[in-house]
């Protein structure tokens, strides 16, 4: 009977749609335990970030008993904000732009180009990331004191780029490795150079992976340590993690304003990360070849 | 690799910059740590040669195997903690939901922190006496699961791992995002025609063409936990005992406090060889999966 | 695709930018001795005054103090944070690129820049602290014979903070002299729901420094080290030593301790005593001054740790160690050694010495203590003027301080036995020999 079948047909439609529903509601659950054990830390930061010490010690978990703006100011001037931040913002992102430009242009080169060495320059620059870096604090030393770079930006801007390219590299390559290979064929067949398809063609459709090896770069220069550590000396040049570690000493800890500290520190690196965050979900865009 | 160019100069200009700095100021300083592996050398005096002598102690050393094993745990916990629960994220997040963008965003957060700060609350949370996991459990009557997460050699190497998990899931997350959205909509369309869809089309459709990616992701995965340091160089300092000692802290060690570079630089040596061994023999197990 | 146009250029730009900045920064280095037309001489001083403690304040307005009244003189200071201090001063020293006047710290610490030819004596110019300073406390940072630097402040290693109170409340109204007692006290106070000691030994030093380098000394006596580490008289196998590292292993398996003391650092341990979860706090006399500070009102005792029968070491003894010694890098030379050596003489000053006293620091000199100085600081100079220990990090080899740092922590969790640390110890020094 055809009401019989409308009938079924009605009840099936909504089992499904409940089905739906309960795997959308499961799905938001999910995801927002999931957002809450990620941020939560943030929050924890920042919360303390208002308290003393002796307030911080008795309840690390709750609302500051008292609202310490001050801890703010103490932490601009004990970690010299004001001069590091801003070296910390001119060294990483030099390093950066230099770091992905050489390594997308040499990515593009190592993934879409058949030449005898490929392979093995490939594999050469993997080996970069095997190292672990406080082998190369002295020898590294040793090396900007010969070539009088110590105490430079540039002195430090250089190792940030070198250490920076394998993963830079290696990401890159890998996603352009899988674009489909007759990109290129109608580009070369209207007579465009390799440097021009490389500029035009790949990069724009490289661009999920260009961000994310821009935000990668730029949170390994700004966080990075020990390099700056130990080759800047000056005080007018160096960069922020130098400046935030002022608040730990050996025997006392200022921790409201060290959490002050590091949420100011965080503020560049969310920053950038929003700006990029659209490119990271483009997918493909015009510009490439429709199937 | 598909063009094959005639001329070889527009190789060697794309390949030269990233080469350059990348020879200069990453392999000039670890070749040169190389070397001091072969010396007995503590920074102040003068170095001795020594041949293998480093390397035969390394040998018989106990912490060191002790640490490699540590290590091995956080290569463990990363590849089949972080890749599996970054991959289930991503695939919950690339399609259109409501407030996408939000859970994206979040889910990155832990990378961008400091590891002060995580080191700081985890090890407030995991705290035998008032952290959150032991008053949560003694809270649901769970008493007998508590444990001294941190404190006992037993449980510290685990609960460390856990965090680092938590740390970096985010990052495999863009990764995977990017990957995932590289995909044309063309394929998932010939999909539904053919009848497959939801979960079928994950596993069939989906994860092969982004298995690249996933390998991508194990390497980092496995370069970065054999060079892990910060975390747990702040949360635990490689303690109780050796129990959370890893390879990366155990040559930092050596070569700054027991000032013995040429250890130190042999450690980093050993570091390198088995960060190779590990990722050759993972890329062979994972490359034979792609038809 | 316009965008990336402008990518393009931005790099030139930006390494305009960066050569500006660099340039600026030398520039900013070298104005300090170019402007030396008026004979200024420079010296670069690293040091540890990083965080803001009335210590570092006191140090810091000392160096300001020396520059007014010398202002032909510039200290250029570099403040380092302590935990990556070792790290800077090791690399630049294998570059040979020390400053001129260095922060050092003593004994075990300092041979090496001694043999190494980094450092210069001061031998000449010692005897200008006759009088002021008591030449016990010279001995840390004099190394065959040679003097290279001038201690600022006295550091006794291991003093027992408790609360009258509550330990009042337990029974007990005077501190227990012996250990026996204090055994029994610890257990008072378990009963009682308190934590009897706080520790924080995540770092692993504490158990060293604030523990064994005292409770060693009470059973193996004071020239112990020495002797097991120059003449190979005594041993760490010895029965004494093994007692004083069982010491240990009993008052953690009693239950002195808070449960997570392996993994709180000493600050956090701190905290614990001044909010009175735990009732006894073994701690180093640094913790003097923010103790005070976090708890004006609590009622503190100090003692130091009570005798061990059978011990072979005076009750009486403290181990500690001096600190805030400033040496000259042995590169220097002519006007700029000269002016080093003037920076030296003004700043361990009577005055200095005041100021530190104020902060709650014990100094090695022979001075009225001014009247506004606490009183509990008064008493620990007293029971500290006694009889010096050695420290042990500051006597022992990096590597054999590395091993007694884990093994005491492994001790301290059931996981070494005292016997097994020991037979490691002297493995260790056997080999050095």
């Amino acid at each position: 009977m055809p009401e019989q079948v409308y009938h079924n047909i009605l009840v099936q439609n909504k089992t499904a749609k409940v089905k739906k529903n309960a795997k959308k509601t499961l799905i938001y659950l999910l995801l927002s335990i999931y957002a809450v054990v990620n941020i939560y830390p943030i929050i924890w930061m920042v919360l303390n970030s208002f308290k003393s010490n002796i307030d911080f010690a008795k309840n690390p978990f709750s609302f500051p008993k008292e609202w310490l703006v001050q801890n703010y100011q103490t932490a601009w001037e004990t970690a010299r904000l004001d001069v590091y931040f801003l070296n910390s913002l001119i060294v990483s992102t030099i390093a950066v732009i230099f770091t992905v430009f050489f390594g997308a242009l040499a990515s593009y080169f190592l993934a879409r180009i058949s030449f005898k060495w490929g392979k093995y320059i490939y594999s050469f620059f993997i080996f970069g990331m095997l190292i672990p870096i406080h082998a190369t604090l002295v020898p590294l030393f040793l090396q900007m004191k010969y070539l009088g770079l110590l105490n430079t930006h540039v002195g430090l801007v250089l190792p940030y780029i070198a250490f920076n390219l394998p993963i830079t590299v290696f990401i890159l390559t890998s996603f352009m490795k899988s674009f489909p290979t007759d990109i290129e064929e109608s580009a070369i067949m209207d007579g465009c150079g390799v440097f021009r398809i490389f500029w035009s063609i790949i990069l724009p459709m490289t661009r999920p992976a260009l961000a994310t090896v821009i935000i990668l770069n730029f949170i390994n220069n700004w966080n990075e340590f020990s390099f700056a550590l130990v080759l800047i000396n000056e005080e007018s040049l160096k960069t922020l993690p130098l400046g935030l570690a002022n608040f730990a000493g050996q025997f006392t800890t200022n921790y409201g304003a060290q959490m002050a500290g590091l949420t100011l520190a965080i503020i560049p690196t969310i920053i950038i990360y929003m700006i990029l965050e659209e490119y990271l979900v483009k997918g493909m865009t015009a510009g490439a070849v429709k199937g | 690799m598909h063009l094959f160019i005639q001329k070889k100069w527009p190789i060697l200009i794309g390949l030269a910059p990233a080469l350059i700095v990348y020879i200069l100021f990453a392999i000039v300083p670890i070749v040169i740590s190389f070397y001091y592996s072969s010396m007995e050398w503590d920074g102040f005096t003068e170095m001795k040669f020594i041949g293998i002598g480093n390397f035969l102690e390394i040998f018989s050393d106990k912490i060191f195997w002790q640490s490699l094993k540590n290590n091995l745990y956080v290569v463990a916990a990363s590849i089949f903690g972080q890749v599996p629960i970054a991959l289930f994220f991503a695939l919950l997040l690339y399609r259109k939901l409501r407030g996408g963008k939000f859970f994206r965003t979040v889910g990155f957060m832990p990378v961008v922190i400091s590891t002060v700060i995580i080191s700081l609350i985890w090890g407030m949370m995991y705290n035998s006496r008032r952290g959150l996991f032991n008053q949560l459990l003694t809270a649901t009557g769970l008493d007998e699961w508590t444990q001294n997460w941190l404190g006992d050699p037993k449980w510290a190497m685990i609960s460390v791992c856990i965090t680092i998990v938590w740390q970096f899931v985010g990052l495999y997350l863009i990764i995977f995002l990017a990957a995932l959205q590289n995909i044309p909509r063309e394929i998932f369309d010939a999909a539904e025609i053919d009848g497959a869809s939801g979960f079928k089309q994950t596993i069939y459709i989906t994860l092969p063409m982004i298995w690249e990616t996933i390998i991508v992701a194990v390497i980092l995965c496995i370069s970065g936990s054999l060079r892990t340091f910060d975390l747990i160089y702040v949360m635990t300092s490689g303690g109780p005992g050796h129990a959370t000692e890893v390879m990366a802290m155990y040559m930092f060690d050596q070569t700054f406090s027991s000032t013995r570079y040429g250890y130190g630089s042999a450690i980093s040596l050993c570091i390198f060889f088995f960060s190779l061994a590990l990722i050759y023999v993972s890329n062979l197990i994972l490359r034979r999966k792609t038809v | 695709m316009k965008k990336f146009k402008f990518l393009y250029y931005l790099p030139v730009v930006l390494l305009l930018l960066l050569t500006a900045c660099s340039g600026g920064g030398n520039k900013g280095a070298s104005g300090g001795s170019s402007g030396g037309s008026g004979e200024k001489i420079e010296l670069t001083f690293w040091n540890i005054w990083t965080d803001p403690s009335p210590q570092n304040e006191a140090s810091l307005k000392q160096v300001e103090k020396f520059m007014k009244e010398h202002p032909n003189i510039v200290i250029k200071q570099q403040n380092i944070p302590h935990d990556q201090y070792k790290v800077k001063l090791k690399t630049q020293a294998a570059g040979k690129q020390l400053p001129d006047l260095i922060q050092v710290w003593p004994g075990a610490e300092l041979k090496p820049l001694v043999d190494g030819g980094l450092v210069q004596p001061i031998d000449d110019i010692v005897s200008n602290w006759d009088g002021l300073i008591n030449k016990e406390y010279l001995k840390d940072y004099n190394i065959d014979g040679k003097q290279y630097a001038i201690p600022a402040n006295v550091v006794p290693t291991s003093l027992v903070y408790y609360d009258k109170d509550q330990l009042a409340e337990a029974g007990y109204k005077e501190f227990p002299k012996t250990y026996e007692d204090f055994k029994t006290l610890v257990k008072k106070l378990k009963d009682k729901g308190l934590i009897p000691i706080a520790l924080g030994n995540k770092a692993q030093w504490v158990l060293q420094s604030s523990y064994i380098s005292t409770i060693g000394d009470r059973l193996t006596g004071s020239d112990f080290l020495p002797a097991v580490l120059e003449t190979g008289k005594k041993k760490f196998t010895d029965e004494k030593f093994i007692q004083a590292v069982g010491i240990i292993k009993e008052l953690s398996e009693m239950g002195a301790f808070n449960e997570d003391f392996n993994s709180i650092d000493n600050i956090q341990h701190r905290d614990l005593f001044t909010l009175g979860d735990a009732a006894m706090m073994i701690d180093g006399a640094w913790s003097l001054g923010p103790v005070l500070e976090a708890a004006p009102d609590k009622n503190i005792g100090i003692a130091l740790f009570p005798k061990v029968e059978g011990g072979l070491g005076d009750p009486s003894a403290v181990s500690a160690v001096t600190g805030t010694g400033i040496a000259i890098n042995s590169e220097l030379k002519g006007e700029k050694l000269k002016a080093a050596k003037q920076f030296l003489k003004g700043f361990y000053t009577e005055g200095y010495f005041k100021e530190l006293m104020k902060a709650e620091i014990l100094v090695p000199a022979d001075i009225e203590a001014p009247s506004d100085v606490s009183p509990l600081l008064k008493e620990v100079a007293e029971i500290t003027s006694k009889k010096i220990a050695p420290v042990y990090d500051a006597t022992l080899p990096t590597e054999i301080t590395d091993i007694i740092n884990a093994g005491l922590q492994e001790v301290s969790l059931g996981t070494m036995t005292p016997e097994q640390l020991a037979q490691k110890l002297q493995g260790a020094v056997d080999k050095q020999k």
